[in-house]
């Protein structure tokens, strides 16, 4: 595959993965904004209160402990929207870490960050269902194309993810290596084959149907890789797991 | 009682429900300690999340109900998918379904019928020992006739 064809594989598959996303991105968004939502229903019952006590400009005893009442709400009120706000900036800043659309096509980079906003986008699939282990070691910011490379730590994921069936763990480990970086995904999932391990990076190889899109993000990954003279390798046990190594240069050659 | 992992989701509930009513409101971020509580202390109303850690909100009201049957149930989640809004009603005798995000005028109306329902239950549950007591007496009653006379 060429480089024009490969950007052009990669951004349809980063599409493809955000839409397929989407739903659960919009569920993350949905827990802080109905936090927000009946917070500020909540300040205007406590500010149309505090009008009425103070209506007459006298406060007697049992209006005061009606206004001490409403201070810790208004306390309340404060941690929670501090939170959803804080949680509503993760989300946003995970989304463009993942998209890059401010980024230079080529860029150093701290590889943790693309593993987190994946994550971090992911974040529903996984919850209540999947731990998450982050083994991270600390790495060299390495050359690379980002939004390729975020690319790469989605695909892994994502397949991770939907490698387990009910409740499991997916350990993500970083170390250096070889003058490089190696970042190794490992599920607690269903496995794969023997038969299926030698066909899992070809392009259109699944096990989960024949929906359009379906099959590619192993091949993508796989092409990433070599496009970064880096290397993928899988290894697994069936019905006990796979786990997924990739080894980037520091620098791209 | 508010179980819901998000505590920023618990806290909103909370202080509009301190704010606006007189309940006595417990909140929880991990259900397995919500099932604790439900051991020791006498609930009336349960609202709970769907998507958590350790136990989802089905199985977790599934137990509360085995726990304290006559506390209303009502899930609040941003979950909406109709498998499990079934598996709620039929594994968990679920009072009410709502959707995240709340409308709170909603959701304290629910509440406070659920309170009056959960007081029902109660009242029935004290009468229905009253008259278990009276049938008792009564047979009591009878089997002293019937040594002293017959």
């Amino acid at each position: 595959m060429t480089d024009d064809r490969l950007t052009e594989a990669v951004n349809a598959a980063r599409l493809a993965t955000l839409g397929t996303l989407v739903a659960g991105v919009a569920h993350e968004l949905n827990t802080p904004l109905g936090a927000i939502n009946s917070n500020h229903d909540v300040l205007r019952r406590a500010l149309t209160r505090l009008q009425n006590i103070l209506a007459d400009d006298v406060v007697d005893e049992t209006e005061l402990a009606e206004v001490r009442r409403i201070v810790r709400a208004l306390d309340d009120i404060m941690v929670v929207n501090n939170l959803a706000v804080d949680r509503l900036n993760q989300l946003v800043s995970s989304l463009r870490t993942f998209g890059r659309p401010d980024r230079a096509e080529r860029d150093v980079i701290d590889i943790h960050e693309g593993i987190d906003s994946a994550l971090a986008i992911l974040g529903h699939d996984l919850k209540g269902r999947v731990e998450v282990v982050r083994d991270f070691e600390e790495l060299p910011r390495i050359e690379c194309f980002p939004h390729e490379i975020n690319q790469v730590f989605m695909n892994l994921l994502v397949n991770a993810t939907q490698a387990i069936a009910g409740r499991g763990t997916i350990t993500i480990r970083t170390r250096r290596a070889d003058g490089g970086v190696l970042i190794e995904v490992e599920d607690t999932g269903s496995g794969i084959a023997p038969k299926d391990l030698e066909l899992i990076f070809e392009p259109g190889f699944t096990t989960r149907g024949s929906r359009i899109g379906m099959g590619m993000g192993l091949a993508i990954a796989r092409q990433i890789v070599d496009r970064h003279t880096g290397r993928i390798s899988v290894r697994s046990t069936c019905g006990a797991g796979t786990t997924f190594s990739v080894w980037l240069p520091q620098q791209l050659r | 009682m508010l179980v819901d992992d998000e505590p920023m989701v618990a806290t909103a509930l909370r202080s509009f429900l301190e704010l606006e009513t007189a309940w006595r409101i417990l909140t929880f971020s991990d259900p397995l300690e919500a099932l604790e509580t439900l051991r020791n202390q006498n609930i009336d109303v349960i609202v709970s999340d769907f998507m958590m850690p350790n136990v989802d909100g089905v199985s977790f009201l599934r137990q509360s109900r085995e726990i304290q049957p006559v506390a209303t149930r009502i899930l609040l989640t941003g979950y909406a998918d109709k498998t499990n809004a079934i598996r709620a009603i039929n594994e968990a005798g679920l009072y009410y379904y709502l959707q995240k995000p709340w409308d709170n005028e909603q959701l304290r109306m629910v509440i406070r019928n659920g309170i009056e329902r959960a007081a029902l239950f109660r009242e029935i549950d004290r009468r229905v020992g009253d008259l278990d007591g009276a049938h008792k007496e009564l047979q009591d009653l009878r089997r002293k006739l019937i040594r002293t006379f017959l």
